[in-house]
């Protein structure tokens, strides 16, 4: 994902404690001057939670499959996202196409995970 | 909350004594804090106003002056647009740079998740929406108070733009991304028949309908710039603002999305801009993500609309930008 789990971990609990807390406390309230912000960010904040849970559960097993498909390519360099990333970005700028299809399968494989959010995979406007 | 400082201003501006009443924040769009309100002088004066203010912390940088003039141009035309009100890029009247608008009562702007947002009215808010980007589009650029571009330099000053902004702001391997830029770079379109103005996030949620049919006002100005109406258009049509329908804005079908667009804009859509720019798109989508991913990151942010941008939005673009550049390498 584009933002690293314990990066967004932290925030998200940053923004529980100083957003979303106090937002509840204003939900419910007619008149409290911010409550429609308070509910768009504790709704967003708790997709986020649901993200972050799909994640966690969904690395391990994906990060081992991409690093299995790309072995035979690059080697060592398939363990760990950013170096598996880098080696098959080197290949790709020399116009290796099995590194776009490693590089694509890696980024289907990402999206599968938003599948249990009951998001359906993104539609060609043709 | 910025109900003081509007308190203040209003009092002034009006020679009356202003009371605030019913301010509300609005949720998402980090490129500014939205606040409605209603302003009520002693003397039964009564407005309900919009403010627009800069943020601490932005998705995006940009000029909010620019923005207001591009409002101002469209202000009484064939374009909605909020009438405008007030525009001050000192921090003295709302607390930061900002401006006030009319509110536009009675509307609704599509979630991005939202299934079939215009229900019934897709088809009628499609040759609205199109039908509005052809008239931005056929306006002069200096109506608008944008500075000249030679053609020639439309679709590289936009890939310069977004290739700095990457750099800035990348924090991890992007070999995607580093791939589109070197064929976008590559593969620059032809000039423009005529720069026009772009409004820079054109597209379903950056507009008001009234629930029936209606599209009430074209919102978010803030990325307004001279350039390439091809720009909009291939923004306006990417598949990330379609809701899943696989129709452009969710609204109606490509051809007839991009006929009406031409019928109003007086121009005709080139089938290698267009390329180019549908695959741009989705590269300057990508740069907004990551770099609301490096708002969270560095910590200057914790806002989780940028969290959602940095992961929805981002897997999204990612996985799209792969299957073009499978067509384009």
């Amino acid at each position: 994902m584009s933002l690293p789990l314990p990066a967004l971990l932290a925030a998200l609990a940053n923004a529980q404690a100083n957003e979303v807390a106090p937002a509840l406390q204003l939900l419910g309230q007619a008149d409290a001057p911010d409550a429609n912000y308070a509910g768009g960010t504790a709704a967003t904040s708790a997709l986020i939670l649901m993200i972050a849970a799909a994640e966690t559960a969904a690395r391990p097993a994906r990060e081992a499959a991409c690093a299995d498909a790309a072995r035979p390519l690059i080697g060592e360099a398939a363990d760990g996202r950013d170096a598996r990333e880098a080696a098959l970005g080197v290949l790709l700028a020399q116009g290796d196409r099995n590194a776009l299809a490693l590089l694509k399968a890696e980024a289907a494989a990402e999206w599968q995970v938003l599948a249990g959010l009951m998001l359906p995979p993104p539609v060609p406007v043709e | 909350m910025p109900a003081e400082h509007l308190v203040r201003f209003l009092s002034t501006r009006w020679g009356d004594t202003v009371s605030i009443t019913g301010l509300k924040r609005f949720h998402g769009g980090s490129a500014r804090q939205t606040y409605r309100f209603d302003a009520t002088g002693a003397s039964g004066r009564c407005e309900a106003l919009v403010l627009r203010r800069d943020p601490p912390s932005s998705l995006i940088e940009t000029d909010r002056l620019a923005e207001y003039r591009a409002i101002q141009c469209f202000a009484g035309t064939d374009v909605p647009v909020p009438e405008p009100v007030f525009c001050d890029e000192g921090p003295e009247s709302f607390g930061s740079p900002g401006f006030l608008m009319r509110e536009v009562p009675g509307g609704a702007a599509a979630g991005l998740l939202e299934p079939e947002p215009y229900g019934e009215h897709a088809a009628a808010i499609g040759r609205q929406f199109f039908t509005a980007l052809g008239r931005i589009h056929a306006e002069d650029p200096g109506k608008a108070g944008l500075s000249a571009m030679a053609p020639a330099d439309a679709a590289s000053a936009r890939l310069a733009h977004w290739k700095a902004a990457f750099d800035a702001d990348v924090f991890r391997p992007e070999p995607l991304l580093d791939a589109a830029f070197r064929w976008l770079a590559a593969n620059l379109p032809p000039p423009p028949e005529r720069i026009s103005i772009v409004h820079g996030d054109y597209r379903s949620g950056n507009f008001l309908h009234d629930g029936a049919g209606r599209l009430l006002a074209v919102l978010d100005w803030e990325m307004v710039h001279p350039g390439d109406a091809h720009e909009d258009l291939a923004w306006a049509c990417d598949p990330l603002w379609s809701n899943f329908s696989g129709r452009p804005a969710a609204t109606l079908p490509l051809a007839e999305a991009i006929a009406t667009w031409e019928a109003a804009s007086g121009l005709r859509l080139n089938p290698a801009s267009w390329r180019w720019w549908r695959l741009f798109a989705q590269v300057q989508g990508l740069v907004i993500w990551i770099s609301a991913a490096r708002e969270i990151i560095d910590g200057r942010s914790h806002d989780p609309v940028l969290m959602f941008a940095g992961t929805i939005p981002y897997r999204f673009h990612t996985l799209t930008l792969a299957q073009s550049l499978e067509a384009v390498l």
